[in-house]
This record gives structure tokens, C-alpha cells and sequence, in this order.
């Protein structure tokens, strides 16, 4: 059986947009890899959710709380597309009533 | 003596005696990679210039570090300060980083010389480097051929001679299946072993940075220099990096190696299997306790990547909407229509599968049918591991299923993704593991055998290869 995917709803939740073409494309190749890994419904776990950590078990580091210079504002906005006196522009987010 | 054919230990050595210079080194790269260049497409960035300022500065310092003069590509998802850094997106085909990795800071704090940025698959998604926003980049054993991927253009590089050695990053299998694919030696390190401050992050519970080399001894010293605990990535391991090139020359005090049950190599290419068997036999003349081994749970392990990478994936690649990163779609009429501008015209098309896939296996209603059963599955995984590093030291397999395939050969996804199937459970464990050059197949394609073992055993993986690589006879330098 084909597995249900709805691929407008996943667009719209990853912010993408698809031209007719590649949706249809993207939509059987999906529904194929989707059937590939259903392979994993054979399996049988008696696994508790709480015990799915990372494979390698770190505690976690502290350090100095020292102050330290950080990179300038100039150097860390040089490769935002826009930018005006220190900040990033982007379009208006809140309209006016 | 050819520059371009030596390892980065001997050339390191040169120029300590001072029997080269720096310079002449870098010349010689240069020259190289203008002459190979148009046949292999390795590089999105090379850095003539810088390198040789830097050649020239290190030439003049009196003390010199333990890679002087060794001219490295570093692969085009690694950071590099003022540099471009595209990850063979056209999301990021502007992007100059204001910081370097740390791995390339090591690097170049011990003398080595970058090169150039290498091209890949885009943001690490796939296995042929044919996935690059800018151009597919060839294999130099057979330029009808992939170089492998996603790390391609770091393995061509570092076997067509245009680098002594590169850095790659492996989230499935991305250092080694190229490496297997060009004839070179390389390693994807324990996770936690390597600071990935400055990797453009693909599935951030997979990825790590590793050398792709000429040989082990110049992987051990790589690695060595790139391990260790970073005040930049708390996910670095504290654990003391072991002086691994001198460590290796030592005896291995065990050698117990499981292999793989015939059945599990059904289906994949005869020379693949034939070189796998004959590695064994040479490892059995040498003293080795080998030992059949059955993996039940790696049939799943395909699946479970391509679940949980994606998934990893579409969060980590959230944040190239327009607003931070260089690319911004020139026509939208309010944010939302920026966002999908920008995303839509700025990814290629595997990334966007990638991402749509890992939305799906996250989104309401589907999350416990697809990423939890992933995650337990890779919980099954490292079970399976651990049991295994019980009673083995090694575990050894075919790196890939079949040598090199064509450019343009596996244009369905699905078949492009079994090209991991022996790397991926590496990454979903968090274990070390390298690829070895093994043999050669009749067409004279590079057939890779892979070494795993239990966290933090780099030093018992690198005694292995250096015995294989001295037993086992492969050309590697022939191509050059």
C-alpha cells in the first residue's frame, strides 16, 4: 500500500514551495523511499522511549564564566543580505491596521 | 622525486631538513592542479595566492610545525575566515565566513598549507558529488566515474595529486565511501573526537570531520592534530588525544576481527567480495582471530539513516531563510514570501528531498511511526556493537558495495542511497572507522576495506591499517 503524504501540508511546514514538476517528482520519489524505510515496521522494540540518549554518553562541560571579546557586529552581519546601522533588514512583519 | 605523489609526513620531513622549501612545494601543487584541474573539477575555491604568502611566511620560521609545508584542501563546508564557503549551495555561493573551524586553525597552526576549498555534494547530501549546485567533480582513476561523496572533491583532490591530504566530513559514510572510490585512506573519527565548531551542521548526531590521505601514517598524524577538546564545541569528548603516528608503530596486543556472514554480501560487486576475502586471509596469515558475525540489525540501518539524518537535516537547515546568509530571493512581498523564495530557489533538489523527508518523519501524526521507530532502531544498532566489541576488536567490511560506478548511473534516489550501506552504522553508533585501499578491480578502480572499532580506538584502528597497508599490495602511487 502507498503511504499518505501530504505534500502541501509538509511545504507549507518547511517553507518551501515546489513548481508543478517537481512536486509530482519529489511526490513519487518520496512515496518510494517512505515504502523503503517502512522496513522498519518489522521490527519488534521493547524499548522505552526514555532510553533513546545520545550514542555517546557526555557530561556536561562548564567552563569560566570569563568575558571574552566576541566577534564584531560589522564582521558578524558582513554576510546578511541586508543590513542597515547594526542591524539585519528584513520586510515588515507587523502590519498596520 | 614528484612532489605531488609524496605523503604529507615525508614532505613535513623535507622541509624540516631543509632539503625543500615550502614554496617549491606549493609551486609544485599549483602547477599540478592547473594541469588536472579541467579533468577533475575538485575544487570550487583554489587559494594561490594565500598559499603562497603562507609557504613563504613558514619558510622563513625557524621553528616549524609538524605539518610544514603540506599543502591541504579542506572541503567547502568547513569554515574558513575571509574565505568563501559554499557548501556547493547556491544558498551560500556568497557566504565569506568572519571565523575558521577549528580544525583548520589546528591545522594551520602546525604550518599546513590550505590550498583550496573542495567541492561536495550540496551540504553533504549524497554519494557522488554529481549533488554540487556548480559542477560534479571527477574520479582521477577513470574520469567517466563519481569520486564518491559527498566529500569527492577532498578524495580526487588528495589522489589526482592537487593536495597532500584533505579534510572531509563523514555524516553517513562521506569520508569513506570517497576515499574507497579514489584510492585513498580515510578516517571518520569517534563522535566526539573532533571539533565540528565551524562545519556547516548536516545531522548534527552523526556528523564528524575526517582525513582523507595518502597513507596511515599521515591519517594518524592528522587526526592527531585535529582531535582534542575545544572551548568552542562542548560535544567534544575530554578525553586525552593519544600521540597516534608514534603509538601505531607499536604491536597490536589483540587481534580478534569479526567478519561478515556470506549472505550479507549477497548482491554486491564479485571483486568487492574477492578483495574482502583475500584482506581477511592476509590478516589470518598475520596471526588474526577471525570470527563470523551476524548484524540482524543492519538490515535496518539504511532505513534508520534515511530517517533520522533527514530529519536532522530540516531542522539544522531551518535558519537559510533569507535573513542571515548571504542569498535572499531578489522579489517577495512580505516575509513569508522571502522564506519561500529564498529556500525554494536556493536549495538544490536532493536537499530538498532531504528536507521535506525529515519534515515528514517529524511532523504530527508520523513522528512515532517514523523518527521514534528510527531511533530505536539505532538504539538496536549500537546494542548489536557493543556486544560485538565484547568479544572482538574489529570489526571488518567492503566499504562500499561495488567500486566507482559512472557519472549519471543511479539517478533513482533510493539506489543512490545504498551506496552506505556498510558506513552508515558507523555514524548511527558513534564508532571510528577507517577505509583502507585493498586492491584494484580489472578496470583499475580503488576497492576499499573498512576497519570499525569500539569508541575512542583510533590507536588500534591505525596499527591495523599500517599492518594492512604494508601487507596488502595496492598502487596507490601508480595514478600519480
Amino acid at each position: 500500500m502507498n503511504p499518505k503524504i501530504d505534500l502541501d501540508h509538509i511545504c507549507t511546514l518547511a517553507n518551501l514551495k515546489l513548481t508543478r514538476e517537481d512536486k509530482k517528482l519529489l511526490e513519487s520519489q518520496m512515496i518510494k523511499i517512505i515504502k523503503w524505510v517502512n522496513k522498519l515496521e518489522e521490527l519488534e522494540f521493547d524499548i522505552f522511549k526514555g532510553e533513546l540518549d545520545a550514542s555517546v554518553s557526555l557530561s556536561l562541560p562548564f567552563r569560566e564564566d570569563k568575558i571574552k571579546p566576541s566577534l564584531p557586529t560589522e564582521e558578524a552581519l558582513a554576510s546578511s543580505p541586508e543590513k542597515s546601522e547594526g542591524f539585519i533588514k528584513v520586510p515588515k512583519v507587523i502590519e498596520e491596521k | 622525486m614528484r612532489l605531488t605523489s609524496l605523503s604529507a609526513t615525508k614532505l613535513s620531513t623535507l622541509i624540516k631538513k631543509k632539503e625543500i622549501k615550502a614554496e617549491e612545494i606549493v609551486l609544485a601543487y599549483l602547477e599540478k592542479i592547473k594541469e588536472s584541474e579541467k579533468d577533475l573539477a575538485a575544487f570550487i575555491t583554489i587559494l594561490e595566492e594565500r598559499a603562497l604568502a603562507s609557504a613563504k611566511s613558514i619558510d622563513q620560521k625557524r621553528e616549524k610545525g609538524k605539518l610544514a609545508g603540506v599543502p591541504v584542501a579542506v572541503k567547502d563546508n568547513i569554515l574558513t575566515k575571509g574565505i568563501r564557503t559554499t557548501c556547493a549551495s547556491k544558498m551560500l555561493e556568497n557566504y565569506v565566513p568572519p571565523y575558521s573551524a577549528t580544525v583548520v586553525n589546528k591545522l594551520e597552526k602546525e604550518d599546513a598549507i590550505i590550498i583550496g576549498k573542495t567541492n561536495l555534494d550540496e551540504f553533504g547530501m549524497g554519494s557522488s558529488t554529481e549533488n554540487s549546485a556548480f559542477f560534479p567533480t571527477r574520479n582521477p582513476w577513470d574520469l567517466k566515474r563519481v569520486p564518491g561523496g559527498s566529500s569527492g572533491g577532498s578524495a580526487a583532490a588528495v589522489a589526482g595529486g592537487e593536495a597532500a591530504a584533505s579534510l572531509g566530513s563523514d555524516t553517513g559514510g562521506s569520508v569513506r565511501q570517497p576515499a574507497a572510490f579514489c584510492g585513498v585512506v580515510g578516517l571518520k573519527p569517534t563522535y566526539s573526537r573532533v571539533s565540528r565548531y565551524g562545519l556547516v551542521a548536516f545531522a548534527s548526531s552523526l556528523d564528524q570531520i575526517g582525513p582523507l590521505t595518502r597513507t596511515v601514517e599521515d591519517n594518524a598524524l592528522l587526526t592527531q592534530i585535529i582531535a582534542g577538546q575545544d572551548s568552542q564545541d562542548s560535544t567534544v569528548s575530554s578525553q586525552p588525544v593519544p600521540d597516534y603516528r608514534e603509538e601505531m608503530q607499536r604491536e597490536l596486543s589483540s587481534l580478534k576481527a569479526a567478519y561478515l556472514k556470506n549472505m550479507v554480501l549477497e548482491g554486491i560487486d564479485p571483486e568487492v567480495k574477492e578483495t574482502y576475502y583475500r584482506t581477511l586471509s592476509v590478516l589470518e596469515e598475520e596471526g588474526a582471530e577471525l570470527r563470523e558475525m551476524d548484524f540482524p540489525s543492519w538490515e535496518y540501518a539504511l532505513a534508520c539513516y534515511y530517517l533520522i539524518a533527514p530529519s536532522e537535516a530540516s531542522s539544522n537547515l531551518a535558519r537559510y531563510d533569507g535573513v542571515r546568509y548571504s542569498f535572499r530571493h531578489p522579489r517577495y512581498s512580505n516575509l513569508k514570501e522571502m522564506y519561500l523564495n529564498t529556500r525554494s530557489e536556493g536549495f538544490g533538489q536532493e536537499v530538498k528531498r532531504r528536507i521535506l523527508l525529515g519534515t515528514f518523519a517529524l511532523s504530527s501524526g508520523y513522528y512515532d511511526a517514523y523518527y521514534l521507530k528510527a531511533a530505536q532502531a539505532r538504539k538496536l544498532i549500537c546494542q548489536e556493537f557493543e556486544k560485538a566489541f565484547e568479544k572482538v576488536d574489529f570489526i571488518l567490511t567492503p566499504t562500499t558495495p561495488e567500486p566507482a560506478f559512472l557519472i549519471g548511473e543511479k539517478e533513482d534516489p533510493v539506489a543512490m542511497y545504498l551506496s552506505d550501506i556498510f558506513t552508515v552504522t558507523a555514524n548511527l553508533a558513534g564508532i571510528p572507522a577507517l577505509t583502507i585501499p585493498a586492491g584494484l578491480s580489472q578496470n583499475n578502480l580503488p576497492i576499499g576495506i573498512q576497519i570499525m572499532a569500539n569508541f575512542f580506538q583510533e590507536t588500534c584502528i591505525f596499527k591495523l591499517a599500517f599492518l594492512l597497508e604494508k601487507k596488502v599490495k595496492f598502487g596507490n602511487n601508480e595514478l600519480n
